[in-house]
């Protein structure tokens, strides 16, 4: 079951080899699994589909290599994050 | 090109409200398949279709109960926070009568007031066309 600390590692790990996979792949998506990043892969879904056929529906991380974060914006006041 | 046109005398107040299904993904499904595993009965949710957000949410609970596991963690912001974390699922939503069918990333939020359960943002968007004719209480929703 999901909680604060599920994709902790996998975030870790992708932080620690951050300027790498920039400097090879950037804008490209790594698929990266507890300390082991999988591969690299042109679209998300590509991503995603290796991370299902490997792990099934085991947390696994797929995110997009770039070197600031691009965060998602919402002007809904519908959405409620506790503070 | 499938589409969804619905005309609402109440569409000013409750926005362009589709009624959606939400479900594994297909690459899941067919994973679970194989190993024969029960596949989990699609939810049916309210979702708004939602210019102002930048991607696709769906309500907490809805892949919980998918028994669905993160495949992402981003940051979002909204008129009230910045940077609040949140986890992503790969889901399939559909409209079976229409056909409409997308697959793709689901930001969990928690969505509170008017029973909305879903927003559709512009990646989805992005596929498809969105008219809204606001003099005919009516809007229309295709996607390819």
């Amino acid at each position: 079951m999901v909680n604060k600390n599920t994709l902790s590692e996998e975030l870790k790990i992708y932080e620690e080899n951050k300027a790498k996979l920039i400097k090879e792949a950037n804008g490209k998506f790594v698929l990266i699994k507890g300390k082991e990043i999988v591969n690299i892969f042109d679209t998300q879904m590509d991503a995603i589909k290796v991370g299902i056929d490997k792990f099934g529906n085991d947390p696994f991380l797929v995110k997009k290599i770039e070197e600031v974060d691009q965060k998602q914006n919402f002007t809904s006041n519908l959405i409620i994050c506790p503070q | 090109m499938p589409s969804v046109t619905y005309t609402s005398p109440n569409i000013q107040i409750e926005g362009p409200i589709l009624e959606v299904h939400f479900s594994i993904s297909s690459e899941l499904e067919k994973k679970y398949i194989e190993e024969s595993k029960q596949i989990p009965v699609p939810i049916v949710v309210k979702s708004l279709i939602d210019t102002g957000a930048s991607s696709c949410t769906i309500r907490e609970d809805i892949p919980k109960k998918l028994g669905l596991e993160p495949i992402g963690k981003i940051k979002i912001n909204t008129p009230s926070t910045k940077d609040h974390e949140c986890f992503q699922y790969v889901m399939r939503m559909f409209m079976p009568l229409q056909g409409l069918t997308y697959e793709g990333v689901f930001t969990a939020v928690s969505l509170e007031g008017q029973d909305i359960e879903a927003l559709i943002g512009r990646d989805l968007l992005q596929q498809g066309i969105f008219i809204y004719i606001g003099y005919m209480n009516q809007f229309t929703f295709s996607l390819m």
